[in-house]
């Protein structure tokens, strides 16, 4: 299939479809911001465009940028690979300083002209640091003292950014995204399953004890979440609420939807519609068949992931649509979980359709390394 | 640079087929919630996206037996407050407090309160409502419903009841014909966000209200306009505390009347005649309670010696007496070693049993009580109905006061022979005799006939059970014959109506603690002797002077007759 539509004058391969995708993803994920933010921010900014401008420049500049990554070489970017791990580091540091700023209750943004947040960021450093290092170290990947190494040169990060920066989520990305590059790094797969297993088995025992834990004073509000999860409409104002809320969107959206723009949920009653929460006005709008169409979507994107990485000319490229595909995976995962609340809240938003301009513009640019990992790709090898 | 192994590919393969099956149970996440969890949260969603107004529905009327109107509806106003559509907060409070008559404060409260919608007064006179409508105030709501209205204020007010804020009947046959009366509520769901503003392009639905239907009681409204007026009159003149009058058919257990004065307006029926000097919210309650109250159904007393016609009747079913058989009446009579004393300290004299019953003579009744023995004696106060409630359409009917029978003997016998140491309802005393005359058909005295739609049309028709034999016809005949003789010739005579047959008995009891000087007279009444068509019970309580029921309520019942008799016979109710 890609030999077809690679045959055009350049022998090298161009995904088209894989263009084809992200196009469509950004597109979609306007039309949905400008849906489900329209009320909210006619109410607050008295501009019902203000998500939709925001959004779009950040879109459209991702875009640009896309394209003029997927030019470059993707080794080039080897060179950067050990600054950009320590710039992102700094840049999780200065959340800190006075030129951190915090919004919807939590410290994560820095304000350098634009607001940007270091999350970010930190999730393509470490893509491209890991696969850079993986290659620079061979076959020592595959000893104890390798895998320790950059287990904890990832959980460095990830702690940063869960300490610093108070967003787990993200924290789970990055260390999941370095976990993934190990894993196909090294052709072990004993030591992932019990790591696996273990890890399977205390998030259980955890959420077990949490459950019947009778007093629940004092707790965490991590603690509260999980009892959320498992009885949202036991607690339906407080803990309970934003879940809820979500699932009378999906619920209500039954198999065919309200309609594009017909939301109930989004006009107050869902907190964080157009954020984290976007694929429950999908769902309300849009129905079955819409959710079904965006879950389909995402399996097409990371299938091309896979076939990229599977033909890529060299491991590093090969490890940059690893990263690339494991950032995607978890986080399109993750947020649909959340979503409908199949596991315990945390704020992740949906790649491409969630309103955030870093989030868009960076999820852009490594779109634009995988384009210029496909660019490699030479039509006789595939 | 090094290529990447085949392991690297099946790895990323491994990674992938992982993600699918993730997608893949997402998915039927999502289809669980999307199509089997869809109606639970779509319920849910639109309760929380509704905001509901209620519609009253049309109260029903209670009509009289010809189809006058006795409770009727009044066009109000409700009037809230959107507090998310005000805008000009300051002119709403200024206007609606100055309209209302309500202190500014309280209005304040109740515009500045963040609800989705909140009362601020019901049962608004609609020229008001009008008014505050012709300000053309956002997010000033003004809804038309109905209040309860009575156009003959405090006629029959026992017997009716009143509403609540809400139109729910709270006494009598409000309350206890609530369900037919009350009707279906109707709705006007609106659809907001999250502010309470009305989205706009959702419809509002709107769910009418079903009107209650028309209920036609047994009260004939001249009947017992006279009757409250025959009250009233006597209440006065013998400066009573109360006087109860209760008309019925013996036949059907139909009431045609019933007062029971001092009445109250049903239009105002939280307002106390005077002042009382209540302090207490509580001390209030009890008063409007007893202002309330329906003695004839509520209260009980001890009957005095209109029971006869009961320990007569027994007697005669039983053959333990005829009425040739003659008594002696020394002036008293003693039952193991208790003088009982006669109404006449003389006595009677010798006397047959139907002379006894004319001249009201204890000792007469307390040997045909003994005659009859506490087990046989017992057995007929059952099988009369006596031990039972009447089963009257009205809430709140007292029970009999009577002693166990392993605790009667002969002394308590002898007292209940002649309608003391116990104690029943007017209601029970009246539905009893009814039975025993009416050839011993045991009725249920009611109010309720039947409820008509908007129509006109019957919608339901009341069946009132009736329990066959209680006694046999020859011995309600014999009855009726030896009550004729009580009010031609015996001590009933100022119940005589000129024209008219009348049965009856009279009564004079002293009230407990005895001796406080405190009598109830009352008189039962009953035309025609040979054919019952119409029972009516007068009860004084507390008459000032003069207290003999024959003397004091036996001619109000004459009253009565001389002026119901001739209508009845108009109304042809004389004829089934």
């Amino acid at each position: 299939m890609a030999g077809r539509r690679g045959r055009n004058k350049n022998e090298y391969y161009f995904d088209y479809s894989l263009l084809f995708i992200i196009l469509f993803l950004v597109g979609f994920g306007l039309v949905m911001i400008y849906s489900a933010s329209a009320y909210g921010a006619s109410q607050q900014m008295d501009n019902e465009m203000y998500y939709l401008v925001h959004q779009a420049t950040a879109a459209g500049l991702g875009i640009v940028v896309m394209l003029v990554v997927s030019r470059i070489p993707y080794h080039f970017w080897e060179h950067f690979a050990v600054l950009g791990y320590v710039v992102s580091i700094l840049l999780i540091l200065l959340v800190m300083t006075p030129l951190g700023y915090e919004a919807n209750g939590a410290r994560r943004w820095l304000d350098l002209g634009v607001s940007v947040q270091p999350a970010e960021i930190a999730k393509l450093a470490m893509i491209l640091f890991l696969a850079s290092l993986i290659c620079k170290i061979g076959r020592k990947v595959r000893s104890m003292k390798g895998f320790c190494m950059i287990l904890a040169l990832a959980g460095l990060v990830s702690g940063l950014v869960w300490k610093v920066t108070d967003n787990l989520s993200s924290a789970i990305i990055i260390f999941g995204i370095a976990g993934l590059m190990l894993f196909v790094a090294s052709p072990d797969y004993k030591r992932f399953v019990i790591i696996g297993i273990i890890g399977a088995a205390g998030a259980a025992l955890i959420v077990f004890l949490i459950a019947n834990a009778g007093d629940t004073e004092g707790m965490g509000f991590r603690s509260a979440r999980i009892l959320a999860w498992l009885d949202p409409e036991s607690d339906p104002s407080d803990k309970g609420f934003q879940t809820l809320q979500a699932l009378y969107a999906i619920g209500s959206g039954g198999i065919f939807g309200k309609g594009l723009g017909q939301s109930m949920q989004k006009l107050g009653y869902l907190p964080e519609e157009q954020n984290d929460m976007i694929f429950a006005v999908i769902c309300e709008e849009l129905g079955l068949f819409g959710a079904i169409a965006v879950i389909l979507i995402f399996i097409l994107l990371i299938w091309r992931f896979m076939v990229i990485a599977n033909n890529a000319p060299d491991l590093f490229g090969a490890l940059l649509v690893v990263g690339v595909m494991g950032h995607i995976a978890i986080q399109v995962i993750l947020n649909i979980a959340v979503v409908t609340n199949t596991i315990p809240n945390t704020g992740i938003s949906l790649p491409f359709i969630s309103y955030g301009g870093t989030s868009v513009l960076f999820l852009l640019i490594e779109m634009g390394l995988v384009m210029s990992v496909a660019r490699g790709i030479r039509l006789k090898d595939v | 640079m090094e290529k990447s192994k085949t392991f690297h590919r099946r790895k990323i393969v491994t990674f992938f087929f992982l993600c699918l099956v993730l997608f893949c149970g997402l998915t039927a996440r999502v289809v669980y919630l999307m199509v089997f969890r869809s109606q639970h949260y779509t319920e849910m969603a639109e309760d929380l996206h509704q905001r509901e107004r209620k519609i009253k529905a049309r109260r029903g009327r209670i009509l009289d037996r010809n189809g006058e109107v006795l409770a009727d509806n009044r066009t109000v106003c409700t009037i809230s407050v959107i507090h998310s559509q005000i805008q000009e907060p300051e002119e709403v409070i200024a206007v609606l407090s100055k309209e209302l008559g309500m202190e500014e404060e309280d209005v304040r409260k109740r515009v500045e309160k963040v609800s989705s919608i909140e009362k601020i007064k019901s049962n608004v006179e609609k020229e008001t409502g009008d008014a505050i409508r012709a300000y053309g105030l956002d997010g000033v709501k003004v809804d038309e419903d109905y209040k309860r209205y009575y156009p003959w204020s405090d006629l029959a007010s026992k017997v009716l009841g009143f509403t609540g804020a809400d139109n729910q009947g709270i006494l009598a046959l409000e309350s206890y014909y609530e369900s037919w009366l009350e009707g279906e509520p109707g709705l006007i769901l609106e659809t907001t966000d999250a502010r309470g503003v009305r989205v706009e392009g959702e419809g509002e639905k709107r769910v009418e209200p079903v009107s209650g239907d028309d209920l036609c009681i047994s009260l004939d409204r001249n009947i017992q306009q006279y009757a409250t007026q025959l009250a009233e009159q006597v209440k006065k003149a013998k400066e009573a505390d109360s006087v109860s009058i209760l008309v019925m058919r013996p036949d059907n257990g139909e009431i045609l009347a019933l007062a029971d004065v001092p009445e109250y307006d049903l239009n105002d029926p939280f307002t106390l005649p005077e002042e009382t000097g209540a302090v207490t919210q509580e001390q209030q309650q009890e008063l409007l309670n007893r202002m309330w109250r329906n003695a004839c159904i509520s209260d009980t007393y001890e009957p005095g010696s209109a029971f006869k016609i009961i320990t007569a009747s027994a007697a005669l079913e039983e053959g333990v007496v005829t009425e040739g058989d003659t008594f002696q009446c020394p002036g008293y009579i003693v039952v193991e070693g208790r003088k009982i004393r006669c109404a006449k300290v003389q006595g009677h004299g010798t006397e047959t049993f139907v002379q006894g019953t004319m001249n009201s003579c204890n000792p007469v009744f307390v040997t045909v009580g003994l005659r009859l023995g506490v087990d046989r004696y017992y057995h007929y106060f059952e099988q009369f109905g006596l031990k039972k409630k009447t089963g009257v359409d009205l809430p709140g009917e007292a029970g009999t006061i009577m002693h166990k029978k392993e605790d009667m003997g002969p002394v308590e016998l002898a007292t209940v022979s002649f309608g003391q140491s116990f104690q029943i309802t007017p209601i029970q005393l009246a539905t009893t005799v009814s039975s025993l005359i009416n050839g011993g058909k045991r009725v249920t005295p009611h109010f309720g006939l039947k409820t008509l739609d908007q129509e006109g049309k019957v919608t339901h028709t009341f069946a009132w059970p009736v329990e066959k034999g209680i006694v046999s016809e020859d011995t309600s005949a014999r009855m009726r014959e030896i009550l004729f003789q009580v009010v031609e010739n015996g001590g009933g005579q100022n119940g005589r109506v000129e024209g008219y047959r009348v049965g009856g008995k009279t009564a004079t009891s002293e009230t407990l603690p005895r001796g406080t000087g405190k009598y109830i007279s009352s008189f039962l009444g009953f035309a025609l002797a040979e054919d019952p068509k119409v029972l009516a019970l007068c009860i004084i309580r507390n008459p000032k002077g003069v207290y003999y029921g024959g003397q004091v309520a036996a001619p109000v019942i004459r009253q009565l007759f001389e002026n119901i008799l001739p209508y009845l016979e108009e109304k042809e109710y004389n004829k089934t």
